[in-house]
């Protein structure tokens, strides 16, 4: 077993973290602060600008995912009549919302006054969000972000998002009763823009050899990105992460004891099982060193218009990794591959989630057949542990290790 | 009675050994097909644009090629209309189009366009949001959109007197099926639910032109007859996708009779408003936005329950069968409200997984069985 440098600002993160539920707990008692719930691509900008303090039902079903009492959760909602098919997130957040059960102290969310969602992510948002709009009873925004087939992203999808960011900005205001402040909106932007840049640089620090963190790491860094984007605390955490990486760097502490090979990960975590799959990649000597899921939380629109800060918003917004069809995709996989020299992908097929998952076997093809990159295929799901093996898995994280270390013996010999 | 039901049904029962030879006859004559896999494509464009739409239909079958590009956890509808674009089947296609609805079709046009070879592939991005003037405004550029894409493709102009015409062939069949309809709502029993989904079938794969007169005739007819005094538990049945007209044969086997239904292979694609006159990208805009939506869309204001109430209000209807394909999501997160909302009205409803592609399993036949026995019993 592989000796590690644990990483201190972990302890910071949680702080951060901890300070952050204890403000959205204590804010479900307070009349004057508004609670919203959004998607984790949702415009969070413009709820910290009108001070509303956002959950993310997302981040919650992970959190329940992680300390594994997701299943007992889902299974409120399959009682209710949804079916065991759809994505384990949104059974686990309207089992949650249905229930009262939850991963914060034992409980569910603090109540909505409002709702967020922005489908850039999958078409399920849309419907789990009308769902929890009957359950709350309460406002629901949507903002419809048309998936982009080309590479190129649309001019009228990117006028189309600025419009509808435009209302959305209107509609906080109601709500809120105090019109969203535009010094304090084009500041917001300003953190957001920072931290979403911090975010990528700390991902590319993994390019350096031996990688002074794995992705393992970088899905539990993701929470602040995620939630706080646009606020300062969000932009301090990244600057102490990203100091604590260089000086990693500099003293060449890597993951692993010997960072023989290098992987790159598709599609959401394993949830329940990330100590498993972290400890059996380590046994190979191989770091898992950038993630599709992660990077995605820093897409920025290629030609995005900074004079306009509004406007490069709301390409942004159309700008992610899953937003976009088999072209771009397979675009930013052969990039990855060759940013982070990596030795090979692992792609988890995820049950719960056709959006992202759809589209990998070609993509899986595409890459060992056209850029010669081998690719292991791991069927499970994000939060459902029903679907799990650990013998299963494993023989097939040992046989795809074998591979990977005959092909670069190949290459070098 | 001097008609007989049969004789009726006869011009319509053409599609029943191939669902395209309209379509290849008419390719043989000259003509362009195109071929759209979603009712939200504007087929009055293509139409406009010279050619000869049809809806692009699964069969049964096995889908060992789609199982290479989808996962076992796509629904059975994209697997088998991909199996068979793979296979070659669609070959006679000149054009294929796509609207955005849900994930799984999404990745479907992607595989569509990277696999199946031949015909060129056209998105349409249809706006998720299906109301407000913002949405309205985003739909009208799509649909210029693809008009310019069309007359690059053809090589010919579409002109707006084209798209006229085309839209009001179409209205006047939307009007023609609301009809039939109304006729079905008040007397299930002089043509069956079976009888009707052929009617339904061959509306997407005739020339609207052909079918407005056979649907004519057809009315025309059943009015003349005096509706035979019977009694059958009337049934709704509900979904997304339903391409087999085994699953309504089979409930109709039971003694119950399938007198109305909220499919988009059925009410949800020709129960729609008249659409206001005004310029012509316009008007099928504010067309496909007033539909009942597809489950994938939201629609603010729009509450899916409500139309299943009103339909067995109306029509007498005295149960519910949701015919859910197993993994079409839009649907399934529908279902538990709808039924929530159906219980509290007393209207019994029976849930039914399906697979687009397979026989009817004799299991489905057991529980409609027991379901309507229950409904005879009320």
């Amino acid at each position: 077993m592989s000796q590690r440098v644990p990483i201190r600002s972990t302890a910071k993160m949680k702080e951060l973290m901890g300070f952050y539920y204890m403000m959205a707990k204590a804010g479900e008692n307070d009349p004057n602060q508004k609670i919203a719930w959004i998607t984790s691509g949702g415009p969070v900008e413009i709820l910290h600008a009108g001070g509303v303090i956002p959950i993310y039902p997302e981040n919650v079903a992970a959190m329940a995912g992680t300390m594994k009492i997701s299943d007992e959760i889902c299974a409120v909602a399959e009682e209710q009549g949804f079916s065991r098919d759809l994505c384990s997130y949104a059974r686990t957040d309207i089992g949650s919302a249905l229930s009262g059960k939850g991963p914060l102290m034992g409980s569910a969310s603090p109540k909505p006054d409002f709702l967020v969602c922005c489908n850039n992510i999958c078409g399920t948002v849309t419907k789990w969000y009308e769902e929890l709009q009957r359950i709350f009873n309460v406002p629901l925004i949507f903002i419809d972000a048309p998936f982009q087939y080309g590479i190129k992203d649309r001019p009228e999808a990117i006028d189309y998002m600025e419009a509808q960011l435009r209302n959305m900005i209107d509609i906080v205001g109601e709500i809120t009763g105090k019109p969203v402040e535009w010094d304090k909106f084009m500041e917001t932007l300003e953190l957001a823009d920072r931290a979403v840049k911090l975010w990528r640089e700390i991902q590319d620090l993994l390019q350096h050899k031996p990688a002074p963190m794995n992705s393992f790491d970088t899905f539990i860094h993701l929470a602040p990105i995620v939630t706080l984007r646009g606020t300062q605390g969000c932009i301090e955490y990244y600057e102490t992460l990203k100091a604590e990486l260089l000086e990693r760097i500099e003293q060449g502490i890597g993951t692993l004891e010997k960072e023989e090979y290098r992987l790159g990960w598709d599609n959401l975590p394993v949830w329940y099982k990330i100590k498993f799959l972290s400890e059996r990649f380590s046994q190979h000597n191989s770091a898992l060193v950038v993630s599709t899921y992660t990077r995605s939380f820093c897409y920025q629109a290629e030609d995005r218009d900074i004079s306009n800060p509004l406007r490069a918003m709301s390409a942004d917004y159309l700008a992610g990794y899953i937003n976009h069809g088999i072209d771009f995709r397979e675009r930013e996989l052969y990039q990855m591959v060759q940013n982070f020299s990596l030795d090979g992908l692992v792609m988890h097929s995820n049950r719960s989630c056709r959006a992202y998952s759809f589209g990998q076997y070609e993509l899986a093809r595409t890459m060992e057949e056209k850029y010669d990159v081998p690719v292991l295929l791991i069927e499970a799901d994000q939060n459902d542990t029903r679907m799990w093996s650990d013998e299963q898995i494993g023989n097939r994280i040992d046989a795809f290790m074998e591979r990977v270390a005959g092909k670069k013996k190949r290459n070098i010999a | 009675m001097s008609l007989n039901v049969r004789e009726l049904m006869k011009p319509f029962m053409e599609v029943q050994d191939d669902l395209y030879c309209f379509a290849k006859r008419a390719k043989q004559a000259g003509e362009k097909i195109a071929g759209y896999l979603c009712t939200y494509s504007p087929q009055e464009l293509f139409h406009a644009g010279g050619y000869f739409p049809v809806r692009v239909i699964g069969k049964e079958g096995g889908t060992p090629l789609a199982d290479q590009w989808l996962q076992p956890y796509a629904c059975s509808f994209a697997k088998g209309v991909l199996n068979l674009g793979l296979e070659g089947d669609f070959s006679f296609l000149d054009l294929v189009v796509f609207s955005h609805t849900c994930d799984t079709m999404q990745n479907l046009a992607e595989a569509w366009r990277r696999r199946v070879e031949g015909a060129p592939v056209i998105v349409v991005s249809t706006p998720n949001l299906n109301a407000g003037d913002i949405a309205l405004n985003y739909l009208k550029r799509e649909l210029a959109r693809v008009k310019e894409e069309v007359e690059n493709i053809s090589g010919s102009k579409i002109t707006d007197e084209k798209i006229l015409e085309s839209i009001h062939l179409y209205e006047k069949h939307r009007n023609n099926m609301k009809i039939l309809y109304q006729i079905r709502r008040e007397s299930p029993y002089l043509i069956s639910g079976t009888d009707m989904f052929l009617v339904v079938l061959s509306s997407f794969v005739m020339k609207k032109e052909e079918h407005n007169e056979l649907l004519e005739k057809l009315i025309r007819d059943l009015k003349s007859i005096t509706p035979e005094d019977v009694k059958k538990p009337r049934v709704l049945v509900g979904g997304s996708v339903c391409q087999a007209q085994g699953f309504i044969q089979s409930i109709e086997g039971t003694g119950a009779v399938v007198s109305d239904d909220d499919l988009c292979m059925g009410s949800r694609s020709y129960v729609i408003p008249p659409v206001p006159q005004g310029e012509p990208i316009e008007m099928l805009a504010q067309m496909y936005l007033s539909r009942i939506p597809c489950p994938a869309f939201y629609k603010p204001g729009y509450d899916p329950a409500q139309v299943y109430i009103e339909k067995v209000k109306s029509g007498d209807v005295n149960g519910v069968i949701f015919l859910q394909t197993k993994f079409c999501d839009p649907y399934a997160f529908n279902y538990p409200y709808i039924r929530k909302r159906l219980e509290q009205e007393g209207i019994p409803s029976l849930l039914l997984e399906v697979e687009q592609n397979q026989p009817v399993p004799e299991a489905f036949r057991t529980r409609v069985e027991a379901f309507v026995e229950t409904l005879m019993n009320r």
